[in-house]
């Protein structure tokens, strides 16, 4: 999950708090979207690992192509590879406090 | 592509976005002719002008929103391409066609046999058969053997059962087939088409979607279920009393079971609503709620319209209306009036703005349609759904003129909405 992140690593993160789920309009890094982002300088390359709060989410592959497109305006020297994941299956726990409150939960 | 991911399954805008289109027109029509057909809801459940209304209502602005939000949402649920757009297309023409002159006749002519009547009914027929074909062949590619999946399987089944009862019931009195009257095995055909087709796949597709807007988890899917086999049990039960009209018990059981699938399908719904995360709802929600009040009203009529109460009798007629009337004016309508907020700016912002996402500055779905227009149309609903079932209790024609005046503004505002998003013109600007 988003522990021990580099510098880099922070800064991708903030730049993928420009990015809004279209349907509830809070942004994936709140909702809890983004589990892992691996930055390795070596090998000029970026992974990033994401999920979806609902499987057939028809907007899925379009915040998909947001992050990658995010991340490589910043980066633009890096491969960006997005996964998408299942496991852990997101739960509203994920959302972060931030993220609540734009919910009004 | 990674599992779990529907847009690049998704079918070509062009064979989805014209049933809106088509349906919001017929949503227009039918206010219109409910209007002229006031004096005769007001005494009675059935006869020309309110078949021919009934039919613009289920097939004009309900199957025909459904068939196309259906293309859309296959791919969704069974992670497939549609089997066929060019089927879809075909099936889109005559199914628009085939409505039009069918209700034309049953408003002018009731059942007789004319050129109108065959040539409507065949149109559908081919309809139904391209758009259960697609269905088919989609859910035989799909690896997701979900019970979502089996629920529109399903109900394309019973919509099949419910067109060939259909042409069944207009060939009867002819060539005799069986000796049943048309009322009777009307009622049948009338069960088939709205618990068969329209609440099965309701009840289906309900169940993947609504917890997904509402952003709820963590739900009991044993009373989706449930839903589907007291549904699907207690419509085949409620049949065959129907048909071999067996005494009132049999019916009242048959009835039970209905209700009781309804109910598990209310529960697993109510819970979704309740531990929903985003606790204010938009438009969509809004009218999709307010349709689980109608569903819960509809069950209470349909109930009353079972038990046949004697110091009722006088008011059966208008029961047996006003359980119509909550269910497809009423109901499904509410909910297709909320789901095509949740689903048609969808599609229409994929289509613009899906390779733009990041590169540029643009509008969210939730902006390319007017919320105040939206409100407005809510309000104009709910006024015209309690002034129709008051003019139907009290028999007053004059209400339900009122009512239909106050449909007639609600379709015009939905009409506008929905057109706004079929219109929208790419507002995409470059990031600073």
């Amino acid at each position: 999950m988003l522990e021990n992140l580099s510098v880099t690593e922070k800064q991708i993160l903030e730049r993928l708090k420009t990015i809004p789920d279209p349907e509830v309009e809070v942004n994936i890094v709140d909702l809890g979207l983004i589990y892992e982002i691996r930055h390795n300088e070596k090998e000029k390359n970026i992974n990033i690992v994401m999920t979806l709060s609902a499987r057939g989410c028809p907007v899925g592959d379009t915040i998909m192509q947001h992050v990658e497109t995010v991340t490589k305006a910043f980066l633009p020297e890096y491969d960006v590879n997005v996964e998408l994941t299942w496991e852990p299956q997101w739960t509203p726990e994920m959302i972060t406090p931030d993220g609540k409150a734009l919910l009004n939960m | 592509m990674q599992a779990g991911l529907s847009t690049k399954n998704a079918p070509s805008p062009s064979v989805v976005l014209p049933h809106y289109a088509a349906g919001a027109i017929f949503f227009i029509i039918a206010s219109v002719l409910l209007f002229f057909a006031s004096e005769n809801l007001a005494n009675t459940f059935i006869g020309p002008k309110i078949l021919g209304l009934t039919h613009i209502l289920v097939l004009g602005w309900i199957t025909v929103i459904i068939f196309g939000a259906l293309y859309q949402l296959i791919p969704v649920v069974m992670e497939v391409k549609l089997f066929s757009e060019p089927l879809a297309h075909i099936s889109f023409y005559t199914l628009v066609t085939g409505t039009v002159l069918l209700s034309y006749t049953f408003w002018n002519n009731y059942i007789n046999q004319t050129i109108y009547l065959q040539t409507g009914g065949t149109l559908i027929f081919i309809s139904v058969i391209l758009f259960v074909i697609n269905v088919l062949f989609s859910a035989l590619k799909t690896k997701q053997k979900t019970l979502e999946n089996l629920f529109i399987v399903t109900s394309a089944g019973w919509l099949l059962l419910t067109v060939l009862l259909g042409i069944f019931i207009t060939l009867n009195p002819v060539l005799h087939f069986v000796p049943k009257s048309n009322l009777e095995l009307l009622k049948i055909h009338v069960n088939f088409g709205l618990i068969g087709w329209f609440m099965m796949l309701v009840i289906g597709v309900s169940s993947t979607l609504l917890p997904m807007f509402f952003i709820a988890h963590k739900l009991n899917r044993t009373f989706i279920h449930l839903a589907y086999y007291f549904t699907n049990g207690g419509l085949i039960f409620l049949m065959l009393t129907l048909y071999f009209d067996t005494n009132i018990l049999f019916k009242i059981t048959a009835g039970l079971i209905l209700v009781a699938g309804i109910i598990f399908f209310i529960k697993y719904n109510f819970d979704a609503y309740k531990k929903r995360l985003r606790k204010k709802l938009d438009i969509g929600m809004k009218l999709s709620v307010f349709a689980f009040v109608l569903l819960f009203l509809t069950l209470i009529f349909g109930i009353f319209s079972v038990l046949n109460i004697e110091i009722l009798t006088e008011y059966n007629s208008s029961i047996y209306a006003a359980y119509g009337i909550s269910l497809i004016l009423g109901f499904f309508s509410a909910l297709i009036l909320g789901q095509m907020y949740k689903t048609l700016p969808f599609i229409v912002w994929l289509k613009l703005y899906q390779d733009k996402v990041g590169k540029f500055k643009i509008p969210m779905p939730a902006h390319i349609y007017s919320a105040k227009v939206a409100d407005w149309h809510y309000y104009s609903f709910i006024t015209a759904i309690i002034i129709i079932l008051t003019g139907v209790f009290l028999k007053e024609s004059i209400l339900i003129k009122i009512s239909a005046v106050a449909f007639f503004i609600t379709a015009s505002l939905y009409t506008f909405n929905t057109f706004k998003i079929l219109f929208h013109k790419d507002k995409s600007e470059l990031l600073n």
